[in-house]
């Protein structure tokens, strides 16, 4: 009977500490939304997401996000440009053609290169990367949005071969082996049989790298160029929301409006990134997470 | 279709294997290259010296920052995520709200650690009052890597063979029971080598310490609520204010060489083991 009650105890624990930790999110939703209350009752959602004049402590205060937007839009679909077609080459790759020996050797290197931290990226992107366009095109500033969707690309590559990898893998084999066994070659199967069969499973994990793409700090804060103005094009120099956000939050004194404006720019920031979760979660319907 | 194709895709996915594992070796070997000469045993031993602060001396100080908000994230985190894993696998029945919080740690672990940095910096340094301190930084890296291993814990336990768990059940053996005596002591070894990553990864995080923790030059005695020095934190220092490229280098080659260590820590466990996971 003692084991039995000690049983129930354990349960009754565990289901309360699982709870009260599943809440975590909307705790961090709630500060969001708690700490920016004033913002958005100065200015409209709207206004506050397209404006492009970011002055919170100098009069005219105005409060517009929409060049900072605009710039992580920009490195995180230009990183996913990048990344994509060799991710997927290589998703493919791993899951039907490397030889055994490759592919022990190539999913160590995966999970490293998850692991290599953020600021080691954003390092040696400045250092080598931005060096290498100031000389190659006789520039003062080499920094620029596509340089850092260049970084962030080997950022997000290794999250989007493992799942895209796991998707063809849960393709069924009957399907390749009737393919095979009408005689088509077995790229042609590849492409035209188990790639689009793995479909669901390769865009969820796309959706997830553009997550992680949109939210890096490091990297983009360290190559994107830092500078509050609207980014015309891929080339151009920006400032990144999470960027913004890691610069200024230091100096903005505690609920200030410069304070409670980049609270703002949290819950825009937190709310695209979550909304693009919860949407891969309910797209794939399986429970597949990076392993970092 | 024709032979031309079907050779070019081929040399396309092997191409872009070996592209992906040459990049990984070219990026560490320049790390060695540039970084190798300045990383002595002086530079680990010693603290920032010479004006600015960090173009001589070493880095004890930022390794000991990282040693110890490791040490609080993996304090706050371990226990929680430990339940929570143990939760969902072995008592949760499949419903609606089990449904519910696998989604929301999934989009907590999706979360950009910047968020996360901001939401303790709201909560612990400012309403709290604990001001940029080791001990909301190390919050702040726990709460990061608490879904990571809620979610690694939980696939190490569900790996584990449901014959047991039928074989169990049919024998009217106790939850708690099948838990110490079957479950963990066939899954362990991958719940250290998860636990190990995790390491790694808060290690390394910059953007969460650089709002609730960081300082850039701070004695880091191991004070709850006095600043800290990190290692990420000081390489972004130490090449974002131009003060020592040679010394950043060797920074980010250290921070390399713990990460590959941990890695194949992690990664001799679950080999060597008698129940891999895969």
């Amino acid at each position: 009977m003692n084991n039995n009650v000690g049983n129930t105890f354990f349960k009754i624990i565990s289901a309360v500490i699982a709870f009260t930790c599943s809440l975590l999110l909307i705790a961090v939703l709630f500060f969001m939304l708690r700490e920016s209350l004033p913002v958005w009752q100065m200015t409209r959602p709207l206004a506050f997401l397209s404006g492009t004049d970011w002055s919170p402590i100098y009069p005219p205060i105005q409060l517009g996000i929409g060049s900072m937007l605009a710039s992580t839009l920009w490195v995180a679909f230009g990183a996913l440009i990048i990344a994509i077609p060799l991710a997927l080459a290589c998703a493919i790759f791993l899951a039907e053609y490397a030889p055994q020996w490759l592919a022990q050797l190539l999913r160590p290197a995966l999970t490293v290169l998850t692991g290599i931290p953020s600021v080691v990226y954003g390092f040696l992107g400045a250092a080598v990367l931005v060096k290498f366009f100031e000389i190659k095109f006789q520039v003062s500033s080499g920094e620029s949005l596509f340089a850092a969707s260049i970084v962030l690309a080997f950022m997000v590559l290794p999250y989007i071969v493992v799942n895209s990898e796991s998707a063809i893998r849960a393709v069924p084999p009957e399907y390749k082996l009737s393919a095979l066994a009408v005689g088509v070659s077995k790229p042609y199967v590849t492409m035209k049989v188990i790639v689009p069969l793995a479909k669901k499973g390769v865009l969820g994990s796309i959706a997830l790298a553009f997550g992680r793409a949109a939210g890096e700090t490091m990297a983009v804060l360290m190559i994107a160029g830092n500078v509050l103005r609207f980014p015309e094009s891929w080339f151009s120099r920006g400032e990144p929301l999470s960027a913004l956000i890691a610069l200024e939050i230091g100096s903005a004194v505690p609920h200030s409006l410069h304070y409670q404006a980049l609270f703002a720019v949290g819950l825009v920031l937190i709310l695209v990134v979550t909304i693009i979760n919860i949407l891969i979660n309910y797209l794939v319907n399986n429970n597949e997470m990076p392993r970092y | 279709m024709n032979k031309v194709i079907d050779s070019f895709l081929i040399i396309i996915f092997w191409g872009s294997g070996l592209f992906l594992l040459l990049s990984l070796i070219s990026l560490i070997a320049y790390l060695i290259v540039q970084g190798g000469s300045a990383l002595s045993l002086d530079f680990l031993r010693l603290s920032p010296a010479g004006s600015p602060l960090g173009t001589e001396g070493g880095i004890l100080p930022a390794i000991r920052g990282t040693l110890h908000l490791i040490l609080i994230a993996l304090t706050v985190a371990i226990i929680p995520a430990l339940f929570t894993g143990i939760y969902l696998t072995e008592y949760a029945q499949p419903s609606f709200l089990l449904n519910t919080m696998e989604v929301l740690i999934q989009s907590m672990a999706g979360v950009p650690s910047i968020i996360t940095g901001l939401f303790v910096y709201a909560w612990g340094v400012v309403q709290l009052g604990w001001g940029i301190s080791l001990l909301a930084g190390g919050i702040a890296l726990g709460i990061m890597i608490f879904p990571v291993m809620v979610i690694s814990i939980r696939d190490c336990l569900r790996a584990v063979d449901s014959d047991y768990r039928l074989a169990g059940a049919a024998l009217g053996v106790s939850p708690a029971y099948m838990l110490w005596r079957i479950i963990l002591p066939q899954s362990w070894r991958a719940i250290i080598s998860s636990i190990l990553l995790a390491m790694g990864y808060a290690a390394g995080a910059t953007a969460p310490i650089m709002v609730t923790a960081a300082a850039i030059s701070s004695p880091t005695s191991g004070n709850l609520l006095e600043p800290v020095m990190a290692l990420p934190y000081h390489l972004y220092i130490l090449f974002n204010e131009h003060i020592s490229l040679d010394n950043a280098y060797a920074t980010a080659l250290l921070l390399v060489i713990m990460l590959l260590i941990l890695n194949s820590a992690a990664l001799a466990l679950t080999h060597n083991g008698t129940k891999s996971r895969r």
